[in-house]
């Protein structure tokens, strides 16, 4: 749990009196029973680090916020989401789809570059070109971030 | 140095308070707001957890008041300036017009049964409604008429058949000065509307109300004659809901009450077992974060209402109601703690607990009395543990709810009006031998 | 008034239609969007996922470059938003992530001083540019469309990030309504689209989808109006997955509220840009040309 708290976004943990109104209103958790933000909330309250550090678990969260607004004690588990995520990463798991984003960011500086038929379009139809990026900029920041190993250690 | 004292608010506290002091030889003004003392007591059927008749208990200390020879009761009236200190405070109450004789009307109500107009009965929580010319309500302390003029359409009719010719449509407002030597401040507590948290839907879904409504549907002196009906059509509920906390207990800034108000548990168990009692048919659900019983008798009543009545108490806490807007029933998603995953169950009536607030009026009130509030708006205490019951002006003492959530129940508002009694009387006492 | 325009990954790259709009209506309105040279992806949920300060630090680069061209950052995009307005208020906030986010952008020129703000483009219209405004420049009503709005989840939440300001939700009602079209209630209107697992986990994405769809159907809804472009492939595409999957159809095109405004305008929209929609718009297009 201290582990969590001191990670950046995860402070909130600390606050949990587990209520239950976060996983009542939580959209996700309406659809399927994997996801459950009151129970992972207890799981790292519980110590059960490699339980709560799954390839699967934390990645079902939309960051909707719905949670985090209506916790009555500010226990923000959405951001609590994302500093799960951080240390997941760190293990070197990360889901596909997140992963080819990343990839992309690093090689593009964009999550997602302009389909054909996009590109098509714009010269079609007289937009202009896609705004420049300065890859070479991003390449720097996220080499100073140590980005780039962090994703080399997923498959 | 005067041997007079105001007290502020006609709720049990400042009845009690009133009581004591009387009887002790002081002279009382007792200035409450409302056309009738009684206060938040007299709004309930049954008290916890003897499940006492509420009225019971108060009538015949609201009658004490209006009849004891030390205490002049000031009702329909508000504070309207303040000077001086401990032993001798200069006041400026003003009486509001009722536009009715307090001295000839002899409540006999044939004013309220022929006034053409109607209004919502806010002794009733704005369900059902009360005539423009009425009686608050039943017992009402004093029993005398008030007009509302507002709603009033000014038609005469009350003025031609008052039998005692009581009803007096040009009343002024009139000003009472008062010479006293301490004050004390009683003035109880408001709930939070609930409208301020809109996933319950509360003001848009006809069948979810809040507790101050499901009391005066179970009175039976109330708008259904105590028969518990849904809101929607009249229909008798089978599936209740109470919502725990709804405002309370919430760090979150814009509801402002993190504390928890002390006795919704209580009465929520209270209430349940109540309708189990009115309709032993029905399924009473309690949904809840921690059940905070404490004190003599409450766990013992919570188990009861487990084992004897059947109440079903879950520990999860909805963040959301939806309706069904053709059946007005109402759907609430929780957490189930057994199976760890998120059902949902119909209800026909939904009864959210909120949190306790200070009375409105009262940031006036304590700026002309010179007092403090704290920062939810109750009476700051001047030593909340070595002279609870101060407020921060010398000669100014506070009991019941306005001073916070640490008061647990009636008993307490009552032991607290006794000791601020007692705290008079030695000021008073001290200011007389200097 | 004039921005720096901050046009995101997805639109530019998916949505060109979209943008296109905005270029349009813009200067109808007294907007000048200025193009933001070499900015770079604003950091949305999924890279905010893997690594904090890689988060901030690219944050940080474009509200640096907006800096230095002395101009607030307009978005089109609720991400884009979310991650551009968080950054921006945590550097603004605090010292020593501040200190520690400069460390980095120094290797690239750049010095985060907090002197601009983020805002985005429906809020630009309300506050900026105002309602009335926005309704004098109304030629075509769309009258009796009964249109669901999709605000998206982080147009307005978390609620403490975008606290005090009136805007969000309101402001997009307000500005569907000034077309003449009305913005029905629906229970579901606040809840998450499901948009940012596609390409995660796309059935839960779509079962998530499906909650807010037969809401809206439920509410008697004709029409949805987006912001976010998450929101709109979720729902427009999605539609199409959801009767591919589970056979139920809901009819409900999807528009992004700047090409609503663009046709109410009096502006067409051309025929590519038409046959981007998955779900047919016809019958929105029917009520305005109707007149």
């Amino acid at each position: 749990m201290h582990e969590v708290a001191n990670t950046p976004r995860g402070r909130g943990v600390l606050a949990c009196i587990q209520c239950g109104r976060c996983t009542s209103s939580c959209p996700v958790a309406r659809v399927t029973e994997e996801h459950n933000p009151r129970k992972l909330m207890e799981m790292i309250i519980l110590g059960l680090r490699s339980d709560v550090l799954s390839e699967r678990l934390p990645w079902y969260c939309l960051s909707c916020f719905t949670c985090l607004d209506r916790c009555p004690q500010g226990g923000d588990v959405g951001e609590v989401m994302f500093a799960i995520r951080n240390l997941t990463v760190r293990e070197g798991k990360i889901p596909e789809g997140v992963l080819i984003q990343a990839k992309s960011l690093f090689e593009n500086g964009r999550v997602v570059t302009a389909s054909r038929m996009a590109l098509i379009q714009r010269e079609k139809y007289g937009l202009n070109e896609e705004p420049s990026v300065d890859v070479e900029a991003v390449r720097q920041i996220l080499k100073k971030t140590r980005f780039d190993k962090l994703i080399s250690k997923g498959k | 140095m005067q041997k007079s004292v105001l007290v502020i608010g006609g709720g049990v506290a400042g009845i009690q308070a009133s009581l004591d002091l009387a009887n002790r030889g002081f002279r009382v003004h007792l200035v409450e707001k409302n056309p009738s003392i009684g206060g938040r007591m007299a709004q309930l059927d049954k008290t916890f957890p003897t499940m006492d008749c509420s009225m019971c208990i108060l009538a015949p200390k609201m009658i004490e008041c209006s009849h004891h020879p030390n205490v002049q009761l000031l009702s329909y009236s508000e504070i309207r300036e303040v000077n001086g200190s401990a032993g001798n405070f200069k006041v400026k109450v003003l009486k509001k017009p009722r536009y009715v004789d307090e001295k000839k009307c002899t409540g006999c109500g044939i004013c309220s049964e022929n006034c053409p107009t109607e209004a919502p009965n806010e002794f009733d929580e704005n369900i059902g409604a009360r005539k423009a010319i009425y009686m608050p309500f039943p017992q009402a302390v004093p029993r005398v008429a008030v007009i509302d003029k507002e709603s009033c359409v000014e038609c005469g009719l009350c003025e031609k058949i008052c039998p005692a010719g009581a009803v007096n449509r040009e009343q002024q407002p009139e000003e009472v000065k008062l010479d006293v030597g301490a004050i004390v401040v009683a003035t109880g507590f408001d709930m939070f509307d609930p409208s301020a948290i809109p996933q319950y839907g509360y003001g848009r879904f006809k069948n979810v109300i809040s507790a101050m409504e499901l009391e005066r549907l179970l009175c039976a002196s109330g708008p259904t004659g105590g028969h518990l009906i849904r809101p929607s059509e009249g229909k008798k509920p089978r599936h209740i809901a109470f919502i725990q906390c709804v405002g309370s207990r919430d760090r979150r800034e814009w509801i402002g009450h993190p504390y928890c108000s002390s006795i919704c548990c209580k009465y929520a168990v209270k209430d349940a077992v109540l309708i189990k009692e009115h309709e032993p048919n029905s399924h009473v659900t309690i949904f809840y974060i921690d059940m905070r019983a404490f004190g003599r008798g409450f766990q013992e009543f919570v188990n009861r209402a487990k084992s004897e009545f059947g109440i079903e108490f879950i520990r999860s806490n909805p963040g959301e109601i939806s309706e069904d807007s053709k059946t007005n029933d109402l759907l609430i998603p929780f957490e189930d703690p057994v199976t760890r995953t998120v059902q949902s169950i119909h209800f026909d009536l939904v009864v959210l607990c909120p949190a306790l607030v200070p009375s409105k009026g009262m940031p006036e009130l304590a700026k002309t009395l010179g007092i403090e509030l704290d920062n939810y708006g109750f009476v700051r205490l001047e030593d909340s543990v070595r002279r609870p019951l101060d407020t921060t002006v010398h000669g100014i003492f506070c009991c019941g709810y306005c001073v916070g959530p640490k008061t647990g129940d009636i008993p307490d508002s009552i032991t607290q009006g006794s000791a601020t009694a007692a705290l008079v009387a030695e000021v008073l006492a001290s200011k007389e031998a200097q | 008034m004039k921005y720096a325009f901050f046009a995101g990954c997805l639109i530019p790259a998916r949505e060109p239609q979209y943008e296109n709009s905005v270029q349009k209506i813009a200067p109808k309105l007294g907007i000048e969007l200025v193009a933001m040279k070499g900015v770079n992806c604003c950091a949305p949920f999924s890279i905010q996922s893997l690594d904090h300060t890689s988060w901030l630090a690219l944050a940080a680069r474009n509200l640096c470059l907006a800096e230095e061209m002395r101009l607030n950052i307009v978005t089109l995009c609720n991400d884009c938003y979310e991650s551009l307005l968080m950054a921006n208020t945590i550097l603004k906030e605090n010292k020593e992530t501040r200190d520690e986010v400069n460390n980095i952008l120094v290797d690239v020129d750049l010095e985060f001083k907090g002197k601009i703000d983020v805002k985005i483009f429906s809020d630009v219209l309300y506050e900026d540019v105002g309602l009335e405004k926005v309704k004098n420049a109304i030629k075509r009503p769309f009258n009796g469309l009964r249109v669901a709005v999709q605000p998206g989840c982080h147009l307005s939440k978390p609620k403490r990030l975008h606290f005090g300001q009136r805007m969000g939700v309101l402001a997009l009602d307000e500005l569907v309504e000034a077309t003449g079209a009305t913005s029905i209630p629906y229970e579901r209107k606040e809840a998450c689209c499901g948009g940012p697992l596609r390409g995660i986990n796309d059935e839960v994405a779509l079962r998530v989808a499906k909650q807010k769809l037969d809401s809206m159907k439920a509410a008697g809804a004709d029409s949805i109006v987006t912001v976010c472009p998450f929101c709109y492939l979720e729902l427009d595409m999605g539609q199409i997955e959801i009767k591919r999957h589970v056979k139920e159809e809901y009819d409900l095109p999807v528009l992004s509220f700047a090409e609503l405004l663009r046709i109410a305008m009096g502006m067409n929209l051309e025929d590519w840009e038409i046959k981007t929609h998955r779900i047919p718009i016809t019958k929105i297009l029917n009520i305005v040309e109707a007149k």
